[in-house]
C-alpha cells in the first residue's frame, strides 16, 4: 500500500515538474532571445527588491582624504580635547607655583610618593619641591 | 547728576554693542550668486553640474535615435542610483532632480517614479483595492515601464600641501538601454578648485 502511494506520488510530481518545464520551453522566445534566459531572471528575481529601493538614492561611498592644513586643525582639537579630559581626571599638566615657593609640574592628587618631604607624584613616579625649597624625587603610581 | 548721565547713556552704548556685536546676521541671497565659504562642494557646484548635464542630455543624439527606432514615441527614463566615491559627502538628488525637471518641462523625456516612492505608489494602489470605489481604483500591472536608466558617480581628487589645495571633482551622469543594456549617453562636469587657507 506504501509502495503505491509513493510511485503515484512520484508520477504526480514529475509530470507538474515536466508541465512546468514544457510551459518554459514553449513561451515564445523573442528573436535571437537567449533561451536560458529564465536562469538569469530567477537569479535577479531574488535581489531586485532591494536594490530598486536604491532607485534616484546617492549611495555615499567617501575617502578620507589628506589635507595637512585641516590635519593640524585636528590634531589641535584633538591635543585641547585630551588635556581636558586630563583635567577632569585629575591630572594638570598646566604649570602651577605650590604654597612653598616650588614650582611643580605634573602632579596628580591622586599620586603617592615615598620620598622624603612630601613630594607628589603622577603615575610614571613624580617630582616636586618639598620643605624648606629642596627638590625631592618621589615613587608615584596613579591611576 | 550730570556724571549719573553720563554713565547711564555710557552703560546703554556698551550693552547695545554688545548686543550687536553678538546678534546672528541673515541675509537672503539669490540662489544664483556664488558665495564659496570653505572651499567644499556647495550650491553653486550643484547648480553648474545640473545646468551643463541638462543642456547635454536633452540636446545629445539619443532622444531622436530613440523616436526613429519606435514610431516617433518619447522615450521613458527612469533615474537609478549615483555613487558617491569622492571625499565629501554629495547628495546627488540637488542636480539630478534639476535633470527631472527639465525632462518633464521640455516634454522631450518622459520620467517615471523608482525606488521608495514607487513602493509607496504600490501601496496606496494596494490599498485602493479595499477602500476606494470601483470607479476609482487604480489596477495594478498597469505601469510605464522604462526604456532607459539613468545612473551616475561622483569622483574626486585632491591635492593639499600646507596651506594650499586644488579639489577636482568630476560628476558623470550615463544613460543605458534596459533593453539591451547599451550606454546610449554619457555626460561628465568637472570643477577644479584652488583654495588658499
Amino acid at each position: 500500500m506504501q509502495r503505491k502511494l509513493i510511485i503515484i506520488a512520484s508520477l504526480l510530481i514529475g509530470s507538474f515538474y515536466s508541465g512546468v518545464v514544457h510551459a518554459q520551453q514553449t513561451t515564445a522566445l523573442e528573436p535571437d532571445q537567449n533561451p536560458r534566459y529564465l536562469e538569469s531572471q530567477y537569479k535577479y528575481m531574488r535581489g531586485a527588491d532591494s536594490l530598486n529601493s536604491l532607485h534616484g538614492t546617492t549611495i555615499q561611498n567617501t575617502y578620507k582624504a589628506y589635507d595637512w592644513y585641516e590635519a593640524r586643525l585636528e590634531r589641535r582639537r584633538q591635543n585641547r580635547e585630551w588635556r581636558h579630559q586630563e583635567r577632569m581626571n585629575g591630572y594638570d599638566y598646566s604649570p602651577s607655583w605650590s604654597l612653598y615657593g616650588g614650582y611643580s609640574y605634573p602632579y596628580s592628587n591622586w599620586g603617592w610618593n615615598s620620598g622624603w618631604g612630601g613630594s607628589w607624584g603622577n603615575r610614571w613616579g613624580g617630582h616636586g619641591r618639598g620643605w624648606g625649597g629642596r627638590t625631592s624625587v618621589g615613587i608615584g603610581f596613579g591611576w | 547728576m550730570k556724571f549719573n548721565k553720563f554713565i547711564a547713556v555710557a552703560a546703554l552704548a556698551v550693552s547695545g554693542m554688545l548686543v550687536a556685536s553678538c546678534s546672528r546676521q541673515v541675509t537672503r541671497v539669490s540662489t544664483d550668486e556664488t558665495i564659496d565659504i570653505s572651499g567644499n562642494w556647495n550650491n553653486s557646484d550643484s547648480r553648474l553640474v545640473a545646468a551643463d548635464l541638462t543642456d547635454k542630455i536633452l540636446n545629445a543624439n539619443w532622444i531622436n535615435t530613440h523616436q526613429q527606432e519606435h514610431q516617433g514615441k518619447r522615450p521613458v527614463v527612469i533615474v537609478g542610483f549615483v555613487q558617491n566615491k569622492s571625499h565629501e559627502h554629495i547628495d546627488a538628488e540637488t542636480f539630478v532632480k534639476d535633470v527631472e525637471s527639465a525632462f518633464i518641462q521640455t516634454q522631450k523625456v518622459r520620467l517615471v517614479q523608482g525606488g521608495k516612492k514607487r513602493e509607496e505608489l504600490r501601496a496606496e494602489k494596494e490599498d485602493q483595492q479595499t477602500n476606494a470605489t470601483v470607479s476609482s481604483m487604480k489596477k495594478f500591472g498597469l505601469e510605464n515601464g522604462a526604456d532607459y536608466i539613468l545612473q551616475g558617480s561622483i569622483n574626486s581628487i585632491v591635492d593639499a600641501h600646507k596651506r594650499q589645495k586644488v579639489v577636482y571633482y568630476q560628476v558623470n551622469l550615463e544613460l543605458t538601454n534596459i533593453q539591451t543594456n547599451e550606454v546610449v549617453w554619457i555626460g561628465e562636469k568637472k570643477i577644479a578648485k584652488y583654495v588658499k587657507n
